[in-house]
């Protein structure tokens, strides 16, 4: 079946992405990367760039080198819009004959859809080579509140560039699809749109069978590149004031400064402080100078607060008009990459009162909805078939109070797991199955899901029988586990519903327990697991002592047993370090029993005939 | 059969063809992502230090531009002529991991690898020639891992 791409046309990126095997994937473009710059330019040579290459020669050519194209499409010349963006921007843009907008690259005047089309045929070529195959639909995603000319705009692109244009979707709407939040019932949804150059808030009304947009909002000239200037701003002014050097006079300075400020931004959304190390950044008569600043969390938080703030406002502002109020919000969805700054994901958690749909590349999300969008038109994704995770691990208690699990959190489901245990104590006849959902490594700490016995297993020592513990989720969720001693093929089960219908902040809240208790709890589970062996060992040391005691040395046999009585003593204790020596202790004085049992008496070393010097004679 | 069992009957044998056939494709589809995915992980061990290199780079370059400013009188300077061998260490490293550097100055202009920082007049040069390197680039395995900083000629 041919592929239908699914495009994300972005004002400063785009990204292509395509379903393979019921799943979405993002394209990588010819010079590997995920996302291509919407930038397009004839180069001096007369040769067209599109993409990053067309950036890498900007500087040389600011008057041919079109970028944020998007901004002029489907719109009339006259539109303030337009007359603002005219003077940020390089490039010369003129009034077409029927009111539209035109922009000239090399000697010719382009319409935006022309441009854009380049930038799409870019994207189509790149596919088709990753793919090995051509590609003549496309679904491409356009701004919610995009007009009828605009989203014709968009269409006409795609035709331009050699596409069928199935459909030309919200941006929005491809991010709750990338979120499946379409699937069950009507939901009231925000997309928080972050991106480089653009913030756009959307308000959708989304359901199975339709995505109605109740409001957009936002600010088409507010971004993450601004967030970047005020760090730039930062750099440059604590600079002047130490040394009296205004490094924005420096392009080369200013253009490290750029890069470090970006890179600087990124760190911290994943570290509380990072350092600005620029050294050999100018100098003067004496000397080179070096710029070394540390930058913390909480002042870059600083510095971008109104951005962030008033991003807030408008948040407010377009719920107004969609006559909604936060708490009537059920889903949230971070688009663009500034939304992984933590304090934006703290503002939106407070106004909202509940966490975000985050897990997805805020840079790709939209690309990813678009190709879902164009595998359900192809009946590729069905929509039973569009499976869910598990969010929380399952597993079961074993010796110690410990949960060994099962299925770990996000498997796709349906799945199932088998796994052989045994019995802790010698003739133990049940076992007594206690099934468990969470992170946390002690079963205590985890949430019960269900228990059953399963009884009737024949006498054995400890750890012989074969007891078969299978979990076994459907798609709607429902877990069966079933326990079975493969002995006498008795078996016991117990079917738990629900097991992945828990709510997103109960998720949260046990993702975050167990990472703050990570260490203590690991520290636990390494007691039990000494415990377990030192068990273990003196199980089988008086195990061995009993069926060899006669073959062993007086001896050795009074040492293992002190040794043995050594680390029943402490064994019950918390004190992990005494257990590790005293199991240590034990394990070296059986390895003599090992050594005396392999030199059975009555097999000593008979002297043979010894060799004699003599001298070697030729027979003759 | 009633019609209407009869119907019933034709619709179930529809859906069990249309879920055997779903089924078979899934286990086709899996088997074959698992072969593409021999061939993503062969590529990501061949280029799998690219994102390392990349951020390792600025500390050379920060070695480079030390060097620069070296004044003649220091040239031969024993301290720095050990500094300078670290750094002779490190690009070696570099080399033997693959990364070799773009050729810049005195070639023409090429956005494949290299990045204009800025045009200068020449007039005895060529329109698009490169005249001085900011920044060096680098490739590894034939891919451009960081372009080179270049000023060109008008």
């Amino acid at each position: 079946m041919p592929k239908i791409l699914g495009i994300d046309l972005g004002t400063t990126f785009s990204a292509m992405a395509v379903v393979e095997a019921g799943q979405p994937k993002i394209i990588e473009n010819k010079e590997g990367g995920r996302t291509t710059p919407s930038v397009v330019t004839l180069a001096k040579n007369l040769e067209r760039l599109v993409g990053i290459t067309a950036r890498r020669q900007q500087i040389t050519n600011p008057q041919n080198t079109i970028f944020s194209i998007k901004r002029l499409m489907g719109r009339r010349y006259s539109d303030p819009e337009i007359q603002r963006d005219k003077k940020l921007l390089p490039y010369q843009i003129k009034e077409s004959s029927d009111g539209g907008v035109e922009v000239k690259m090399g000697d010719k005047w382009y319409k935006p859809p022309e441009i854009s089309a380049m930038i799409l045929q870019k994207l189509k070529i790149d596919a088709e080579e990753k793919l090995g195959e051509k590609i003549d639909e496309a679904i491409v995603t356009c701004p919610a509140y995009f007009d009828d000319s605009q989203r014709k705009a968009t269409k006409v692109a795609g035709e331009i560039a050699g596409f069928k244009v199935g459909r030309v979707i919200n941006e929005p709407t491809a991010a709750a699809l990338a979120y499946g939040l379409t699937k069950k019932g009507e939901k009231k949804i925000v997309v928080y749109d972050f991106g480089g150059g653009t913030f756009d808030i959307s308000i959708l009304d989304a359901g199975p069978d339709t995505v109605e947009v109740k409001a957009t909002g936002g600010d088409t000239h507010l971004g993450g590149d601004d967030f970047d200037q005020r760090v730039m701003d930062w750099i440059v002014g604590e600079f002047k004031k130490e040394q009296g050097i205004d490094l924005s006079k420096d392009p080369l300075a200013l253009q490290r400064i750029k890069e470090a400020a970006e890179r600087a931004k990124i760190e911290l959304s994943t570290t509380l402080e990072t350092e600005i190390n620029l050294p050999f950044i100018t100098s003067d008569a004496a000397g080179p100078k070096h710029l070394y600043y540390k930058l913390g969390r909480a002042k870059l938080e600083d510095l971008v607060s109104d951005y962030i703030s008033k991003s807030i406002e408008l948040v407010k502002q377009t719920l107004k008009e969609a006559k909604l109020n936060p708490k009537d919000v059920e889903e949230i969805v971070l688009v663009g990459g500034q939304t992984r700054m933590p304090k934006i994901q703290e503002e939106i958690k407070n106004l909202f009162a509940k966490e975000p749909c985050k897990e997805i590349n805020p840079d790709e999300v939209v690309a990813i909805g678009a190709a879902i969008q164009a595998g359900i038109l192809q009946g590729e994704v069905k929509e039973v078939l569009l499976l869910d995770v598990t969010p929380l691990s399952l597993g079961i208690e074993t010796l110690g109070g410990v949960d060994t699990v099962l299925i770990p959190k996000n498997t796709t489901i349906p799945t199932g797991k088998t796994q052989i245990f045994s019995t802790a104590a010698d003739n133990q006849p049940s076992v007594e199955i206690h099934v468990l959902q969470g992170e946390r490594p002690m079963a205590a700490d985890n949430k019960t899901l269900g228990r059953f016995m399963l009884n009737g297993i024949p006498p054995s020592p400890r750890g012989i029988p074969q007891i078969e513990v299978t979990f076994d989720i459907d798609a709607n969720g429902i877990l069966n586990v079933t326990a079975k001693d493969k002995a006498t093929s008795k078996a016991q089960s117990i079917r738990i519903e629900g097991s992945i219908g828990i709510s997103k902040e109960e998720i949260e809240k046990m993702k975050k327990e167990a990472e703050l208790h990570a260490a203590q709890d690991q520290k636990k589970q390494e007691l039990i697991e000494a415990k377990n062996l030192a068990d273990n060992l003196i199980y089988t040391t008086e195990k061995t002592l009993r069926e060899t005691g006669d073959k062993i040395s007086p001896d050795s046999k009074k040492e293992i047993e002190e040794k043995i009585e050594a680390l029943k003593k402490v064994k019950d204790s918390d004190n992990i370090e005494e257990i590790k020596n005293k199991t240590s202790e034990l394990s070296l004085a059986i390895q003599k029993i090992g050594a005396e049992l392999y030199k059975t008496p009555g097999e000593k070393k008979e002297e043979g005939p010894q060799a004699e010097e003599g001298e070697y004679k030729e027979k003759k | 059969m009633t019609p209407d069992l009869k119907k019933k009957l034709e619709d179930c044998q529809k859906k069990k063809d249309e879920y055997l056939a779903g089924w078979q494709r899934a286990r086709a589809d899996f088997l074959n992502y698992k072969k593409e995915e021999m061939e993503r992980i062969k590529e990501i061990l061949k280029y799998g230090n690219e994102n390392l290199i990349s951020k390792i780079l600025p500390i050379l370059d920060n070695f480079e531009k030390a060097e620069k400013e070296i004044p003649d009188d220091k040239k031969n300077d024993k301290l720095l002529e050990g500094i300078l061998q670290i750094k002779t260490q490190f690009q070696d490293f570099l080399k033997n991991q693959g990364i070799e550097e773009i050729k810049t100055t005195g070639e023409k202009f090429d956005p494949n690898f290299q990045e204009v920082v800025e045009e200068v007049e020449a007039k005895d040069k060529e329109s698009g020639t490169i005249i001085e390197e900011t920044q060096k680039g680098y490739t590894i395995h034939g891919k451009v891992v960081r372009p080179a900083k270049v000023k060109i000629s008008k």
